[in-house]
């Protein structure tokens, strides 16, 4: 999903687009891909893809299958599969996740976890309905 | 059978020459019906429902957006729209300004609307409500201050004076994102703003929002904030032209 230079390829494909200019409060869940480029405070649960850019401010806990994170976050993150996190991401809060990537010039204040099991789990799950066909 | 429900605006002498082209080239396809002119009856209502009664097969608002809503609000809220009414054509024959409805149907003259007519190409559409007023293309608001709660799970607040549109029918090239809006999904989009990475998209059916100041319906009919936004369960079934602005 994510390419190289940390920009979300199919960025206008995403569910919801939060806008710069925006300040969202509440719980907010999707099952899409969510794009987070304003201010939100709550927590944030996707079934599909986050990704939060540089000018981004994300007061909440964050959960979905893979993150890219450009933005700063207060809260934890919980990511099943693959986290990115870009050299402009300011996180506080505990990181858990299947895998990982962090730019050079990132900061995180707290604790990473980073268990294949999660990866596997996920893994697991998405096979299982081709396994029972 | 035909009825063509004319708008009162129409009297003016400068639509005359419209009215005759359409009315000349409705009856060289052989679509002549029942006129009824609002400006002699007042209730819109009233008169739909007389028609629909006497089992009329198409209806057709001839004028503009605010029309085509005045027709609409008629034939849904019509306690006779039952299960057979359902079957019931709309169309817009499109004359003078404020015709975006039209255009998103793919009808851009009066002399192709009565050739989109006879070809019957029909869709079945999703139609917005605001409050106790229906739209088909969007409800629209300029607010510093606005307050919009997204199926009572989250709000969003504007920062800044900012444009706010809540589209069931896409009617403009130039919205952004617009080519993700569908007609038939049961669900509204809300684009805040509209050039990234200002933009705001979000896919929701129950839209309510608070604050100062109103909200336009289908570039025609205004309601005053707040405002609670979603989607009807009736659908309405339109006849459309080619170039409509949906698949």
């Amino acid at each position: 999903m994510f390419s190289k230079d940390n920009k979300l390829e199919k960025f206008k494909e995403a569910e919801t687009i939060i806008g710069a200019s925006i300040k969202v409060k509440g719980n907010f869940n999707g099952q899409g891909d969510i794009v987070i480029e304003g201010f939100l405070e709550g927590s944030l649960k996707t079934e599909a893809n986050v990704f939060i850019g540089e000018k981004a401010r994300v007061n909440a806990n964050v959960e979905a299958s893979e993150a890219l994170i450009n933005g700063e976050i207060s809260g934890n993150i919980k990511i099943k599969k693959y986290l990115a996190i870009g050299k402009t991401a300011k996180i506080m809060g505990d990181v858990q996740c299947g895998e990982i990537s962090i730019e050079r010039g990132a900061s995180i204040t707290g604790q990473i976890l980073v268990s294949a099991e999660n990866l596997k789990l996920s893994e697991n799950k998405k096979n299982r309905p081709e396994e029972q066909a | 059978m035909n009825a063509y429900i004319y708008d009162d605006f129409l009297n003016k002498s400068r639509y005359r020459r419209a009215l005759n082209r359409v009315e000349i080239r409705l009856t060289d396809l052989g679509l002549n019906g029942k006129i009824i002119r609002l400006g002699a009856i007042k209730n819109v209502k009233d008169a739909v429902q007389a028609e629909i009664k006497n089992g009329i097969k198409n209806i057709i608002a001839v004028g503009n957006n605010e029309t085509a809503n005045k027709v609409i609000s008629a034939m849904i809220s019509n306690k006779a729209y039952g299960f057979f009414q359902k079957d019931i054509l709309f169309s817009i024959i499109p004359i003078g300004n404020n015709n975006s409805i039209a255009a998103s149907f793919g009808i851009h003259k009066e002399e192709e609307a009565c050739n989109i007519l006879l070809a019957r190409r029909i869709k079945q559409i999703d139609i917005g409500i605001a409050g106790n007023n229906i739209f088909l293309n969007k409800a629209e608001l300029t607010s510093d201050n606005a307050r919009i709660n997204i199926n009572d799970e989250y709000s969003l607040e504007l920062t800044r004076k900012t444009k706010v549109q809540i589209i069931n029918l896409n009617d403009s090239p130039s919205v952004i994102y617009g080519e993700r809006v569908d007609p038939y999904d049961n669900k509204l989009n809300l684009i805040i703003n509209n050039k990234t990475p200002e933009a705001t998209f979000i896919t929701s059916d129950n839209i309510k929002i608070s604050g100062s100041g109103e909200i336009i319906l289908d570039e025609s009919v205004a309601i005053p904030l707040p405002a609670e936004i979603g989607i009807i369960q009736e659908k309405i079934n339109i006849i459309v032209g080619k170039d409509r602005s949906f698949n």
